[in-house]
């Protein structure tokens, strides 16, 4: 008949061969028995880069456990898109936990995800290991056996923070915050822990994650005259808000939260106005640890296409804990969770690990950050604490 | 092709493509392999083809025409019938259940855009509202929660009165970025609004009608039924009333009316057709389904945040809208299946599910710009079979 129309679909049906072909042939054979696990994380989207690495680190953790000869079990990774948005994520937990032949999953970067989430796990009893979603509520407003979260939340966190920053006399504070729930929440806790200190809250200033000019802002701040600015959001608009502090000639202490501490806020800003800023992140950084640099090598071995990111030796040991516990108990869902509650004090790439009654590691380390000569360097470690350097008062 | 004609034409003409749908989409929905699911694209693919090369296309489509109530009977039938294959299988409950909540609210964006030809860009914050509404009032009050649906529809109705001034007094272009900038609104109110949970989100509580519990399963004998099976009955109510809504509006003099309206508006009022009068009914309708079916999802999802309902899912109503064919609610529906399910089967490709995706609607506008089933003119004369 019409021939145009036979060409098209020609053409459609070889696209369509193409794809089915692409990616078949990739599982190896085993002669152990198969036992799948699972992990979910924001795979598409904004937040991409940090879910692919955390990806990347469980399989990782799962290739080396099937080369090494012994244990009884063979694992397959299943991993699946929440895209950091909470249908998304239900829709994915449902299929994952429904899934009978999945014994425990890695998942999660998203606190808004996770919230929505835990109760399909409850539901089905999938036990889970939470790898980077920091809201305390995710493993305090209920009690499921089932989840558990090896991130501190970001009370841990804030505890520190507030905790150092008593330590070094500071007692006026300035608050910047971006209204998303990572800094509404990280303000509501340091705010609190901050206060009971004794130390004061001079103005609190809510701003949108994409806005550019702080002026306003910090021209109130300015005449209140704090001793630190304290700045809860992410990287990019702690650039811009240090520079502008320079601009209006604030000489307060520049503290951040989890979100400053990346290299980008360095080159961003450039050495000199970066120096002495602070930062606190959740564990150990990876040369620190006596397995840091043996995870790096075989990270960077297996050529994966993206970088590990923050999240990734979390996923890790997640997912290592969770084949664990299906060596010593089989594939059981009931048997994991209880024997992943029970860990205490496990030495892990990520330091310490301890489950309390909530299923939160109740180990969490929080390594405090500051900028040294163009670099983050962890608290201890600088010429800062050792007092060659001062921090602005 | 007679004789082709007259087998179609019948009870049977239904019941042979109904059957190989359903077979289709039962093994579609349970593909999980890549091999399964482009397998089960290949032979949609290959059916479509082959039903276009030998003009069956025309043959279904009058048959349709001839034999609505039929086929209609057909369709509810066949989603029952997948709803009872799947009774224990929660998540293709769960997307089942979400088309049909998707489709509702596209059925509400048709009626603005295919009939009154309102833009609304966004259709997602109006889904939004029904379901936050549902939220705060199964948290904050003592409603009956079968009532909440319906209240979840009228608040989104009432809050789209705050838009209706700006639409009514802008067209084209200026009207889209209107509907834009509520859009964009929306998600920000809902984010600094600590009362509505902020951008955490906020759980909603199941629904209960005279004391049926919607989140726990039922048990029948041997079987256990997933509890989604109670939401996806009732959201299958929800869509047939939806869906026999607008067809009814699209026959009557109504959707006459409203077809002028978008077809020529100074011809309409020089016709005596108060053109605002319309174009507020429509936009009002649109979002009270909207809003219906956001209140319904949101207690099947058990928890909502404004991540759900930004500007980005307003355009993914209105993709369905454009693919299934502007106008045509039997479009929408075979729009939606595709739009929910092919970017989940996709998972099976991780990180280049989007992608593919792309490439597939791209693929779409190239070959086939109207939309899947474009609308048929109106035929006033004889019988249109």
């Amino acid at each position: 008949m019409n021939p145009s129309i036979f060409r098209k679909s020609l053409l459609v049906c070889c696209f369509a061969l193409f794809l089915a072909f692409s990616g078949a042939g990739l599982q190896p054979a085993e002669a152990k028995t198969t036992v799948k696990v699972g992990y979910i994380g924001p795979l598409t989207g904004g937040n991409s880069s940090i879910g692919l690495g955390a990806r990347n680190a469980a399989e990782l953790a799962i290739m080396e456990r099937n080369k090494n000869p012994g244990g009884e079990y063979a694992f397959e990774l299943v991993s699946l898109d929440d895209e950091c948005k909470p249908n998304i994520g239900v829709q994915s937990a449902t299929k994952m936990a429904a899934d009978k032949s999945i014994f425990g999953a890695v998942t999660h970067y998203c606190s808004a995800v996770a919230l929505g989430t835990v109760d399909v796990y409850h539901r089905f009893g999938l036990p889970v290991i939470i790898y980077g979603a920091v809201h305390p509520d995710i493993t305090y407003a209920h009690n499921y056996p089932e989840v558990l979260r090896i991130i501190g939340t970001l009370i841990n966190q804030n505890q520190v923070a507030s905790k150092f920053m008593l330590s070094q006399g500071y007692k006026r504070f300035a608050v910047i915050h971006d209204t998303t729930d990572y800094g509404k929440s990280h303000k509501e806790f340091f705010t609190k822990y901050i206060t009971e200190g004794g130390a004061k809250v001079l103005a609190e200033f809510g701003v949108t994650a994409d806005q550019q000019d702080f002026t306003v802002e910090l021209t109130k701040i300015k005449s209140l005259n704090p001793e630190v600015i304290w700045f809860a959001g992410l990287y990019p608009q702690g650039v811009r808000i240090r520079a502008q502090m320079e601009k209006l000639g604030i000489n307060a202490q520049f503290q951040g939260v989890s979100g400053l501490k990346s290299d980008a806020f360095i080159t961003g800003i450039g050495p000199e106005l970066a120096e002495g800023c602070l930062s606190f992140l959740e564990g150990s950084p990876l040369e620190k640890l006596p397995k840091g640099e043996e995870f790096m090598k075989a990270y960077t071995a297996r050529d994966f296409k993206n970088a590990p990111d923050a999240m990734a030796p979390f996923s890790y040991v997640a997912m290592s804990q969770i084949m664990d516990a299906v060596e010593k108990v089989g594939p059981d869902r009931k048997k994991i969770a209880q024997t992943l509650r029970a860990i205490k004090g496990e030495d892990t790439l990520i330091g310490k690990v301890s489950y309390d009654d909530h299923g939160q590691n109740s180990e969490p380390y929080v390594s405090k950050y500051v900028v040294q000569d163009g670099k983050w360097l962890v608290w201890e470690d600088s010429e800062y604490a050792s007092g060659k350097r001062n921090l602005k008062k | 092709m007679n004789r082709v004609a007259v087998f179609f034409s019948g009870l049977p003409g239904c019941i042979l493509p109904a059957l190989l749908l359903l077979a289709w989409s039962s093994f579609f929905l349970t593909a999980e392999d890549q091999i399964s699911v482009f397998l089960s694209l290949i032979s949609l693919a290959a059916c479509v083809i082959v039903a276009v090369r030998m003009r069956w296309g025309n043959v279904l489509r009058d048959s349709i025409a001839a034999h609505e109530r039929l086929w209609d009977a057909c369709l509810i039938a066949i989603m029952l019938a997948l709803l009872v294959l799947f009774r224990e299988d929660h998540y293709s409950l769960f997307l089942l259940g979400t088309i049909m909540a998707y489709a509702t609210a596209v059925m509400g964006l048709n009626v603005q855009l295919g009939y009154a030809g309102v833009l609304n860009f966004s259709c997602a914050s109006f889904f939004g509202v029904g379901g936050y509404t549902a939220a705060m009032l199964m948290a904050g009050t003592g409603l009956p929660p079968l009532l909440t649906l319906p209240l979840g529809g009228a608040i989104a109705a009432l809050t789209g009165c705050v838009l209706l001034l700006p639409v009514l007094r802008t067209s084209g272009h200026y009207a889209a970025l209107v509907t834009m900038a509520f859009a964009l609104l929306f998600r920000v109110f809902l984010d600094v609004s600590e009362w509505f949970g902020g951008p955490q989100g906020i759980p909603v509580a199941p629904l209960t009608i005279a004391g049926l519990d919607f989140s726990r399963g039922i048990s029948w004998g041997d079987t256990e039924f997933s509890f989604y099976l109670k939401y996806d009955l009732l959201l299958l109510l929800v869509l047939c009333l939806a869906y026999s809504l607008t067809r009814r509006l699209e026959r009557s003099w109504i959707g006459l009316a409203l077809d002028a309206v978008r077809s020529d508006e100074v011809a309409s009022a020089c016709f005596g057709i108060n053109i605002q009068r319309w174009k507020i009914t429509a936009f009002t309708l649109g979002n009270f389904l909207s809003g219906l079916a956001g209140a319904l999802y949101a207690m099947m999802l058990a928890y909502i945040s404004p991540a759900n309902f930004t500007f980005a899912d307003s355009l993914l109503f209105l993709s369905i809208l454009l693919l299934g064919g502007i106008g045509n609610i039997q479009g929408v529906l075979v729009a939606t299946v595709l739009v929910v399910i092919i970017p989940e089967k996709f998972q099976v490709i991780q990180e280049y599910r989007y992608l593919i995706y792309s490439a597939l609607v791209l693929l779409m506008i190239v070959f086939r710009p109207v939309g899947l089933l474009p609308r048929k003119p109106r035929v006033y004369t004889g019988n249109p079979a």
